[in-house]
């Protein structure tokens, strides 16, 4: 028998603050999310209405909202690219070479830049008159584009944002993952004669397999659920040419139609639902264990 | 070290480290280096300008000016977002930690009717993506008189599953004889949680701090959605709303993008050595 420790209330007291919290507003607005997307409600005279599918029909019908999806896919090219670049960032500051704490630092200082100064940094270098991009294309003999007002060149300056801001906290992900690589696993195959490609690639790369697993579902959904890189990198690019949350932000907030709003982010939450059980089925059944 | 490793080998890592950094501290000093560029010529160019004395055909070097700081300053009115974005990231930082260490502490320690179902409805929320709700949020914290507010931009994300879940690894590292001893010399619940389990979990607290500095520090939509007159903006709802109004001098929205960075720069480099690793495994898979 164990020995009551705690007033039988104590442990609801403590985590009613945080459900508070977590119930109004996460849970509470994910059900109202299903409420407002099957009606057709009007903020100005606070009146709503039942519609039933009338949002969702609308929606479907709308050539827009597949552009945004399909955008949205798009996007999701940024997650290869993160994880090679910040898995070589993890490797770089794992070989211990001299200064690689602050080669860490370094890599990590995208991550703690506020989005929108990052985006008004890349806006400076995307710039398509004198950004040093177009003036580096142009030198080589190449055309410039317009990184910020062109499809879809304003997708791949948003992406560019994107991966700056990100692969400094994957690198971290996986250097955490890369301490536990067993070192004795590492020296038996350098004394069997394996060089350093073959250490990497029998040794390193299956001991990481489920972090590569984890960040690539992780910088998928967040590629998926985009906002801020689009909305201030390309900023005034009609929504057709952005990604969903942008478009559910626009039909929120400028033209007020909270219903086909929430119809698209919850049509939006159930791809991301769908592609992540998806993305996890498949690296189950090609590696046929871990993950 | 594992072995020797030859000298060729240790010039590429630095080689490649190399460009690396240059991709992760280029934009920001372009950037920074723009805010001190005057007003007029090429906007996106201020190395050839400002550094190399190139512009033109022979035009003199431009000198660097602070007058963009200035308008940034006094025509930006930037004092009072500023304000407004140290307020609105201090208190989410300080509920966020003690509201997160509050609910995890029953459940790392504590045995108690619905202690599962709980942790689950905890787990549930870390599935329900911010931008997807952020339209019924905005209902519901506007029917709760939170709309335009400093608070209005604090309390709807208080406290997270993530934070929650960090204090929880983090309290079950405590040895249980120390809260014992704690007991029996009579500590309450709560005594035991603030002056046993909180101090014992420093490093983690801090660590949940800085995480969410960093966010709350950089975080756009919502306090675009939540907030509506001037005098609330955070800097970055400011910095979004300069982009429009002063794109005839764009480099006065790049001095007030200097000014939001520094802040967060220099308390990073401050609280850099709370960066550990091991931490960011728990961090995504919470």
């Amino acid at each position: 028998m164990k020995l009551r420790t705690h007033h039988p209330a104590a442990p609801y007291l403590f985590m009613l603050p945080a459900l508070a919290v977590l119930g109004v507003f996460l849970i509470g607005s994910a059900a109202q999310v299903v409420y407002y997307s099957i009606g057709s409600y009007n903020p100005f005279t606070d009146t709503y209405e039942f519609v039933g599918g009338a949002n969702y029909a609308r929606l479907m019908g709308d050539g827009v909202f597949w552009r945004a999806l399909a955008n949205a896919f798009l996007y999701l090219l940024v997650t290869p690219v993160l994880i090679v670049l910040s898995l070589v960032c993890a490797l770089i500051v794992d070989s211990r070479v001299k200064g690689s704490p602050l080669l860490r630092l370094l890599f990590f200082l995208p991550v703690v830049t506020p989005t929108i100064v990052a985006a008004v940094a890349w806006r400076l270098l995307l710039n398509e008159e004198s950004g040093l991009l177009n003036v580096v294309l142009t030198a080589l003999g190449l055309p410039g584009a317009n990184w910020l007002t062109t499809h879809p060149f304003t997708l791949i300056s948003a992406m560019l944002v994107t991966l700056w801001k990100g692969f400094g906290f994957y690198m971290m992900v996986f250097l955490a993952a890369l301490v536990a690589v067993p070192r004795e696993l590492k020296e038996a195959a350098a004394i069997d004669g394996a060089g350093r490609m073959g250490t990497f690639l029998n040794v390193t790369l299956p001991t990481l397999r489920p972090t590569i697993v984890l960040v690539s579902i992780i910088s998928s959904i967040s590629a998926l659920k985009v906002f801020d890189e689009l909305f201030v990198t390309v900023r005034g690019v009609p929504p057709e040419q952005q990604t969903v949350v942008p478009l559910v932000y626009s039909l929120a907030f400028e033209r007020n139609d909270f219903g086909l709003a929430c119809a698209a982010g919850l049509t939006l939450f159930v791809v991301i639902l769908a592609f992540s059980l998806l993305n996890l089925w498949i690296t189950r059944r090609a590696g046929g264990r871990d993950a | 070290m594992l072995e020797r490793r030859p000298g060729w080998w240790i010039a590429a890592i630095y080689a490649t480290a190399l460009v690396v950094v240059a991709l992760a501290v280029g934009p920001a000093i372009w950037l920074v280096l723009g805010a001190f560029q005057p007003a007029g010529g090429d906007v996106g160019d201020p190395v050839s300008s400002l550094v190399l004395g190139v512009e033109g055909d022979g035009a003199d070097r431009q000198r660097a000016t602070l007058e963009n700081f200035g308008a940034a300053w006094g025509g930006g009115d930037l004092a009072r977002p500023l304000i407004n974005s140290v307020i609105v990231t201090a208190a989410r930082t300080t509920l966020g930690v003690l509201l997160a260490a509050l609910a995890a502490y029953p459940l790392a320690r504590m045995s108690f009717a619905g202690r599962r179902i709980l942790f689950l409805v905890i787990l549930a929320t870390t599935m329900i993506p911010e931008q997807v709700i952020v339209v019924p949020m905005f209902k519901i914290a506007s029917g709760l008189g939170l709309f335009d507010s400093l608070a209005g931009a604090v309390i709807p994300f208080a406290v997270s599953a993530f934070g929650v879940f960090l204090c929880m690894q983090a309290f079950e590292q405590v040895p249980h004889e120390l809260e014992e001893a704690a007991r029996m010399d009579g500590a309450s619940t709560l005594r035991i949680w603030w002056n046993v389990m909180l101090p014992l979990s420093a490093p983690t607290l801090a660590t949940l701090a800085l995480f969410s500095i960093i966010g709350a520090w950089s975080d756009l939509l919502w306090p675009l959605v939540i907030l509506q007159s001037e005098s609330n903006f955070t800097l970055p709802v400011k910095i979004n709303e300069m982009l429009g109004l002063f794109s005839t001098n764009p480099r006065v929205a790049y001095a007030a993008s200097v000014l939001a960075l520094l802040p967060i720069i220099a308390f990073f480099l401050i609280m850099q050595r709370w960066l550990r690793p091991s931490l960011f495994a728990g961090a995504v898979k919470g």
